[in-house]
């Protein structure tokens, strides 16, 4: 019976190899466009867990349109004081104000567009990020308003393309004026993180940045390590209540722990995989269709065969059986070729993106399951046309 | 079901009706046209017998092999073949009959295109479910017996008309069947070639087959023991010979 199959798919070779090709692609695309899925996300979701699932952030809610009458009200309250405030939750080990602005560093004939983050010593263990070499800024250096600045490592790298930056003097110019720093430490280098590039900035003492720098003391935001991990519920209904006190609309602030951004991210991952295979799937389709159609060709043009066939003693069965197995032939030999070239694909675009390759034994079930089942149902169809001829007819068939 | 079973086990009475048709019409449907080409046949066919078939083009001698070859059913009257009534047999049957019990030679051949000649010969013993040994080398010994044992694997068209027919023959021979039915099974052969083929059906019959051949050449009639004459889809006559 698989002799009669090869036999007829290799005397259409072209043919066969176009119907193998369009299930091919189908499969490869679903397994490739899972894989990407799924490393996309464990990328984004291991740079996430490396703050560590136990952070808290304490913003400004975003106010659109009538924002500054309502805005200005809280980043009124958002003060380096409130962050004494908010260390005095039992359940939160340290709090980190942040002031975010922007700024122009320069040293020599070299300068660069940047970030500065005012935050305390506390902030390379709050958001997990160590210093590389040197050393961050102390207590001491955030009382005196030491004119000190650690670099993010893309910043050190640019800037100091082959000296040592540490003990060197940049300028930081903002809205015209001008500071002379000292460069005392450069960060670890930490990826980039869709919102935060750590490494493209430079962090100084926040108080240093209150009074020099912008001349006021509103944060943009605050970073709370939680004391412990189970006890990030705990923090956020302290942090609140807290804040409840000082601010009368609690719509006004937000309280996110990394853990729902984390849970968002999965969220987002598992609909953009979806999304993904879902086109992919398509792609399959049309190349079930593409077998159905060569298939629809093929019986027509071996009526006179099937005439012959049905003549000798081939029941309905036989007739339905030889076609559905060249159909699921094909389609199966699509989806296993599909799939290899699915995961070459994937580890191509893995290596390059620098993430692991990711192929969930599910991706490859379904995407072989799914092949034989296109091979199937769109062999169903010619196949029952075959056998349901008559066989007088068939053989009058020129 | 052996379809390679011995032929003396295959009907112990060589005597007896083997097909009854009565007032056996077929009629094909075209748009609003009909056309009548059975009207009214009817006749038996007793085991064993030669039987010809003549009568002009048109004149409806196919279409009576193919219902004998149970290729098709009658649009109306009664048909049995060996008891079974034809009219009411489903696909199926119909099948397993044209497969064990009735080997048919077409008069284009009608091999199968892609496959050799021992592949043409084995196909009826696949439907049968046939093991691929015995199969083979049925078909290997029916080619040598119709003079193709070096022809084994050469494809239909690398095979002259001759050699064509006689892979058909050998094809039908396969499941060893009872009844033997060749539509015109000389008429693209020449004169010589024609005449071992014909030799050939009157070895098979010799052998206990039931053969039936339609043709329009009187010299291929001697061979039979009865000729039916037909036209316009009736039987003119029924004449018994030797
Ligand atoms: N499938 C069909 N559809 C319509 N008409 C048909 C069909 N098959 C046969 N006929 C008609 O039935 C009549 C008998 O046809 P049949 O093939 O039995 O003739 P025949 O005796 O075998 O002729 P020939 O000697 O030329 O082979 C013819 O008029 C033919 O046109
Ligand atoms: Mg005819």
């Amino acid at each position: 019976m698989l002799r009669t199959t090869i036999n007829s798919l290799s005397a259409h070779k072209l043919r066969t190899a176009l119907s193998v090709l369009g299930i091919l692609i189908g499969v490869a695309s679903v397994i490739a466009m899972i894989s990407v899925g799924q490393g996309a996300t464990y990328d984004i979701r291991s740079r996430v867990e490396s703050l560590g699932a136990d952070l808290v952030t304490v913003s400004p809610a975003f106010r659109v349109g009538r924002a500054g009458v309502a805005s200005t009200q809280i980043t009124e309250t958002f003060t380096l004081e409130l962050a004494d405030e908010l260390s005095k939750a039992p359940a939160v080990r340290d709090v980190v104000p942040v002031i975010q602005t922007n700024g122009t560093i320069k040293y020599r004939d070299r300068n660069l567009q940047t970030t500065l983050m005012g935050v305390t010593p506390a902030y390379p263990s709050v958001v997990n990020y160590p210093v590389a070499r040197g050393r961050f800024f102390s207590t001491q250096d955030l009382e005196s308003y030491a004119k000190v600045l650690v670099l993010g490592s893309e910043v050190a790298q640019q800037l100091f393309p082959d000296e040592d930056p540490l003990g060197k003097e940049v300028v930081l110019e903002r809205a015209g004026t001008r500071f002379l720093f000292t460069i005392i430490g450069v960060m670890t280098s930490k990826g980039q993180l869709g919102f935060g590039q750590y490494d493209n900035r430079v962090y100084l003492p926040v108080t240093t940045v209150a009074r020099r720098i912008t001349g006021d003391r509103t944060v943009n935001f605050y970073n709370l390590r939680v004391a412990s991990a189970d006890q990030v519920d705990e923090a956020i209904a302290q942090v609140e209540f807290i804040l409840s006190r000082r601010i009368s609309n609690p719509e006004d602030y937000r309280v996110r722990a990394q853990q729902d951004i984390i849970e968002t991210v999965n969220q987002n991952a598992i609909t953009m995989t979806f999304l993904l295979g879902g086109i992919a799937a398509i792609a399959l389709l049309v190349g079930g269709i593409g077998i159905m159609n060569i298939l629809l060709v093929s019986v027509v043009e071996r009526t006179r065969e099937i005439g012959i066939r049905k003549a000798l003693g081939a029941k309905h069965r036989d007739i339905l059986w030889q076609f559905l197995t060249e159909s699921v032939f094909v389609s199966t030999l699509g989806g296993v070729m599909g799939l290899l070239m699915g995961v070459g694909v994937a580890a191509l675009i893995a290596s390059f993106s620098r993430w692991p390759l990711i192929i969930p034994s599910y991706a490859i079930f379904l995407a072989l399951g799914f092949s034989l089942t296109v091979g199937l149902i769109f062999g169903v169809y010619p196949a029952a046309r075959a056998a349901r001829l008559d066989p007088v007819e068939a053989l009058r068939y020129e | 079901m052996s379809p390679l079973r011995p032929l003396a086990s295959q009907d112990g009475e060589t005597m007896g009706e083997l097909f009854h048709l009565e007032d056996v019409t077929k009629v094909y449907k075209m748009d609003e046209v009909e056309v009548r080409a059975l009207d009214g046949v009817s006749f038996a066919i007793q085991r064993g017998e030669f039987l010809a078939i003549m009568g002009p083009s048109g004149s409806g001698k196919s279409t009576v092999m193919h219902l004998l070859g149970c290729l098709d059913r009658p649009t109306s009257g009664r048909m049995v073949l060996d008891g079974l009534d034809l009219l009411k047999a489903s696909d199926n049957q119909l099948a397993e009959i044209r497969n064990a019990k009735i080997g048919f030679v077409f008069q284009q051949f009608n091999l199968l295109p892609r496959e050799n000649a021992l592949r043409n010969v084995e196909t009826p013993a696949i439907y049968a479910g046939a093991r691929r040994a015995e199969r083979v080398r049925r078909a290997k010994e029916l080619l040598e017996r119709v003079g193709l044992g070096d022809r084994l694997f050469h494809f239909p068209s690398q095979l002259s008309g001759g050699e064509r027919q006689r892979v058909a023959i050998a094809r039908a021979l396969m499941n060893d069947p009872a009844i033997l039915l060749a539509d015109e099974p000389t008429g693209n052969l020449d004169t010589k070639t024609g005449e071992e083929i014909l030799a050939l059906f009157q070895h098979l019959h010799d052998e206990g087959r039931t053969v039936v051949l339609v043709t329009h050449d009187q010299r291929v009639a001697s061979y039979a023991s009865r000729i039916l004459h037909m036209q316009d889809g009736r039987i003119l006559r029924d004449e018994r010979v030797n």
